[in-house]
C-alpha cells in the first residue's frame, strides 16, 4: 500500500477545487483593479496633458522682446508661476536656446531637446519619469506696433509623471483593498464549504479501506447514500464486497473441507497402523489389519482422485469441439453397471431412443453417467428398479435417472450437490463415497451450459434430471 | 473407566476404541453421529468424552455445550482436523479440555486420555497410593510395598476405579455404568464376584487395605485411618 502510495504522486480533490476557484477569484481580482488602475490613469493622463499645454501656453505668454540689437526674444518667467519641479525650454526656429527653466540641469534638459515630433512625448531622466509636450508656436510681440512681430518658437514643456501614478494608485487603492478582502474572505468559505461538503467522500474512503479479507464489513453512511454522485459508487462496492465475501467464504470453507477430508483419512491410515503394531499380534491379526489398510488407502486414493477430477472441471472452460452422443454413453455405462445390478438385485433399465449429441467430452458425460446411476443402485432395495431415459425436448436433452430406493430426506435435499456433503454418512462411508459425487456431476453438467435437478421422496425414491442444450447431428457434421 | 468415542469415521472410531481398549482396558462406547453423541452423555456414565469436531447432527462443540450447560464435569478431549488458534481458542473456552489435531498419534491420545481422567478424578500423577498399596495407571499394575499383586484385567480397572475415590461409597451400578460398554449384558453379581476375588488377592499379601460392602448402598475402599 505505502510504496503503491509512493509510486503514484496523489492529488487531492477538495485542494484542487479550493485552488482552481482561488486561482480564478484572484485573477479576476487583478483584471478589475488593472482595468480601473488603467482607466483612471487613461483620465489622468488627458488632464495632464491639458495641464502641461496650459503651462506651456503660459509660457509662450512670457515670450518677450529681448530689447537688445539682434532683435532677439527672451523668455522672461518672471511673471510666471510654474511648479519648481517641471523642465521647459524655448527653442528658436534656428534651434537656439530662449529660455529654460532655471532649476534644471544641463542632463535633464538635453533629454528634453532631443529631437522629437510635435505632441506629447514620454521620456526618462535619471530615475525621473516625464511626460513632454511639444508644440511650435507663434509668439506676437509688440502688437500695436505695425500690427506687431512675429516670431516662431518651439515650446518645451516636461512635467515628472511620479505623482500620476500615485495618484491612479491611490484612487483605486479602495477597489483594490476591497477585492483583497473578498478574496481571503470567500477563500475561507470555500475552504470550509467544500471540507464539509466533501465529508461524505472521505468517509467513504475511510470506510472502504477498512475492508479487508479478514473484515468485510462495509455499511456506507447515510451522507455518503444521500449524495447522488457517491450512492451509486457505495452501493455498488457494498453488494461487489458482498458476493466477493461469499466467495471467499465459499473458498474457504471447500478448502477446510477438503483439508479435513484429507486429514481425517490419513488419521485413519495412521491410526491403523499404530493399533497394529502397538502390541506383537498374531499373523491372522496382521492379515486383517493389513486388509484394513489397504481399503483405506483405496478410499484415500478415491477421495484424492474425485477431488482433483472436480478441480480440473472447475478449472478449465469446455472446448468447442467437445462432443458426444448420450444415448450409447449411457448404453455402455449402464452395461458396465450390469454386475454391480445384479449383485443388488436391481433392475436397471436404459431407454432406447433416438441419438443426441450433448456438448460434453465423452470422459465427463461417462462420470456424470456412471455417479448418477451408481448412486441410484446403492440407495436402492433388492427387487427395486432403476430406470435412466434419454430424452429429446424442446432445444434441450433430457437425462433422467430415477430409482424405487429410501428416497433423500427433505432437510437434506437442498445440500445434495454440496461438496462433501453426506445425507447419510455412515452408509456413503461404507460404500466409499467421499460427498462429492453429486458436486462432480454438477461440475460437468454447469460446465456444458445445462442445468441439474434433483427430487425426492423419503420411501418413494428419488429422480435427478439433467438438462442440456441439444446439438444438432447435421451441424457437426 | 469408560469411554464415550464420537467420530463419524468409523474406521477412525473403531480404530480408537480398539486402543483405548487394549492399551488402557478402558470400556468404550462409539457414536456416528454428534445427535446420538449428545444423548448418550446425557447418561453420566463416562469418565471421558473424545469428539470429533466436525459431525453429522451436531457438531462436536455444540456437544460441548450441552455438557457444560448440565454441570456435567466430565473431562472432554477434542479431536479436530483444523487447527485454527480462534477455533481452539473457542473450543476450550467453551469447556473443553484439550484438543489432538488429525491426523494424531495414537500413543499421544491415550496418554492424553489418560491424563484427563486422572487429572478429572483429582489425581494429578499416575501413581494412586491407599495404604500400602500402589497403582500405577500407566502400566496397569498393582503393589503392596513393592511386591507385584496379579490381577485379571477387569479386577485392575474395578480397583483403580476405587482407587479414585478412596473412602467414597460406590454403588454396583456405578461400577457397572463405568466399567462396561453397552455391548456388555449387565449383571451387578459378576461385580460382587469379581470383589470377593479382589479382597483374596489383597488379603494375600497381608494388606489391611479392603473394600468394605455396604449392603444395599454398595462398596468402599477402606484403609487404616492413618494411612490414608
Amino acid at each position: 500500500m505505502k510504496s503503491a502510495a509512493n509510486a503514484i504522486r496523489t492529488h487531492s480533490l477538495s485542494r484542487q477545487l479550493i485552488g482552481g476557484v482561488l486561482l480564478a477569484e484572484l485573477l479576476c481580482a487583478a483584471l478589475f483593479s488593472a482595468v480601473a488602475i488603467g482607466h483612471e490613469m487613461h483620465g489622468r493622463r488627458r488632464a495632464f496633458d491639458i495641464m502641461l499645454r496650459g503651462r506651456a501656453d503660459s509660457l509662450l505668454g512670457a515670450v518677450r522682446d529681448a530689447e537688445d540689437p539682434e532683435d532677439n526674444v527672451i523668455v522672461d518667467p518672471t511673471e510666471l508661476v510654474l511648479p519648481a519641479q517641471d523642465v521647459y525650454e524655448v527653442l528658436s526656429p534656428t534651434g537656439r536656446v530662449l529660455g529654460h527653466s532655471p532649476a534644471s540641469s544641463a542632463g535633464l534638459l538635453a533629454a528634453l531637446s532631443a529631437p522629437h515630433a510635435p505632441g506629447t512625448f514620454n521620456f526618462r531622466a535619471g530615475r525621473e519619469r516625464y511626460r513632454a509636450v511639444r508644440f511650435d508656436g507663434v509668439r506676437v510681440i509688440d502688437r500695436e506696433v505695425n500690427g506687431g512681430l512675429r516670431r516662431p518658437v518651439t515650446v518645451l514643456y516636461a512635467a515628472p509623471t511620479r505623482d500620476l501614478w500615485h495618484g491612479a494608485v491611490e484612487a483605486v487603492w479602495f477597489y483594490i483593498a476591497a477585492s483583497a478582502l473578498l478574496l481571503a474572505v470567500t477563500g475561507i468559505a470555500l475552504v470550509w464549504f467544500l471540507r464539509r461538503r466533501l465529508s461524505p467522500l472521505q468517509e467513504l474512503a475511510e470506510i472502504a479501506g477498512r475492508v479487508s479479507t479478514h473484515s468485510w464489513e462495509f455499511v456506507p453512511p447515510a451522507a455518503v447514500l444521500r449524495t447522488t454522485e457517491l450512492a451509486p459508487i457505495a452501493l455498488s462496492m457494498e453488494e461487489l464486497l458482498k458476493g466477493l465475501q461469499l466467495a471467499f467464504e465459499r473458498q474457504r470453507q471447500l478448502t477446510g473441507d477438503a483439508a479435513h477430508e484429507l486429514k481425517t483419512s490419513i488419521a485413519v491410515l495412521k491410526s491403523s497402523l499404530q493399533l497394529l503394531s502397538m502390541v506383537p499380534r498374531t499373523a491372522p491379526q496382521y492379515e486383517a489389519g493389513l486388509k484394513g489398510l489397504l481399503l483405506d488407502s483405496e478410499r484415500m486414493e478415491e477421495l484424492v482422485s474425485r477431488m482433483l477430477t472436480l478441480a480440473r472441471l472447475e478449472e478449465a472452460p469446455v472446448e468447442e469441439r467437445e462432443s458426444c452422443e448420450l444415448q450409447s454413453v449411457v448404453r455402455e455405462v449402464a452395461e458396465r453397471l450390469r454386475p454391480l445390478a445384479e449383485l443388488k438385485q436391481v433392475v436397471l433399465q436404459g431407454s432406447a431412443g433416438e441419438e443426441r449429441l450433448v456438448a460434453m467430452h465423452i470422459d465427463d458425460a461417462e462420470l456424470l453417467c456412471s455417479n448418477l446411476m451408481v448412486n441410484a443402485l446403492q440407495h436402492s432395495a433388492p427387487n427395486g428398479r432403476v430406470s435412466v431415459t434419454v430424452q429429446a425436448l424442446d432445444g434441450v436433452t433430457e437425462l433422467r435417472v430415477a430409482d424405487q430406493g429410501d428416497g433423500i430426506p427433505a432437510s437434506a435435499l437442498p445440500h445434495v450437490f454440496e461438496r462433501f456433503f453426506r445425507a447419510d454418512r455412515s452408509r456413503s462411508r461404507a460404500s466409499g463415497g467421499a460427498g462429492l459425487g453429486l458436486s462432480i456431476c454438477k461440475a460437468i453438467v454447469e460446465r456444458s451450459g445445462g442445468t441439474i435437478h434433483i427430487e425426492s421422496a423419503v420411501g418413494t425414491g428419488t429422480e435427478v434430471t439433467v438438462n442440456l442444450p441439444a446439438l444438432q447431428i447435421s451441424a457437426q457434421n | 473407566m469408560r469411554v464415550l468415542v464420537v467420530e463419524d469415521e468409523v474406521r477412525l472410531a473403531n480404530n480408537i476404541a480398539e486402543a483405548l481398549r487394549e492399551r488402557c482396558g478402558f470400556a468404550v462406547d462409539c457414536a456416528e453421529d454428534g445427535t446420538d453423541g449428545a444423548a448418550l452423555t446425557e447418561f453420566k456414565h463416562y469418565d471421558l468424552l473424545l469428539l470429533d469436531l466436525m459431525l453429522p447432527g451436531l457438531d462436536g462443540l455444540s456437544i460441548v455445550r450441552q455438557v457444560r450447560r448440565r454441570k456435567d464435569m466430565t473431562p472432554i478431549l477434542i479431536l479436530t482436523a483444523r487447527d485454527q488458534p480462534a477455533q481452539v481458542v473457542e473450543l476450550l473456552n467453551a469447556g473443553a479440555d484439550d484438543y489432538l489435531t488429525k491426523p494424531f498419534d495414537l500413543g499421544e491420545l491415550l496418554a492424553r486420555a489418560k491424563a484427563l481422567i486422572r487429572r478429572g478424578k483429582g489425581a494429578p500423577q499416575p501413581e494412586l497410593t491407599v495404604g500400602r498399596i500402589t497403582l500405577n495407571t500407566v502400566e496397569q499394575t498393582v503393589r503392596c510395598a513393592g511386591e507385584l499383586i496379579d490381577l485379571s484385567p477387569t479386577e485392575y480397572r474395578l480397583l483403580e476405579y476405587l482407587f479414585f475415590r478412596p473412602r467414597a461409597i460406590v454403588s454396583a451400578r456405578e461400577l457397572l455404568e463405568h466399567l462396561y460398554d453397552y455391548n456388555w449384558q449387565h449383571h451387578s453379581n459378576v461385580i460382587e464376584a469379581h470383589i470377593s476375588n479382589l479382597r483374596k488377592k489383597l488379603r494375600a499379601v497381608g494388606e489391611e487395605t479392603t473394600i468394605a460392602t455396604l449392603r444395599g448402598r454398595g462398596y468402599r475402599l477402606e484403609a487404616p485411618e492413618q494411612q490414608l
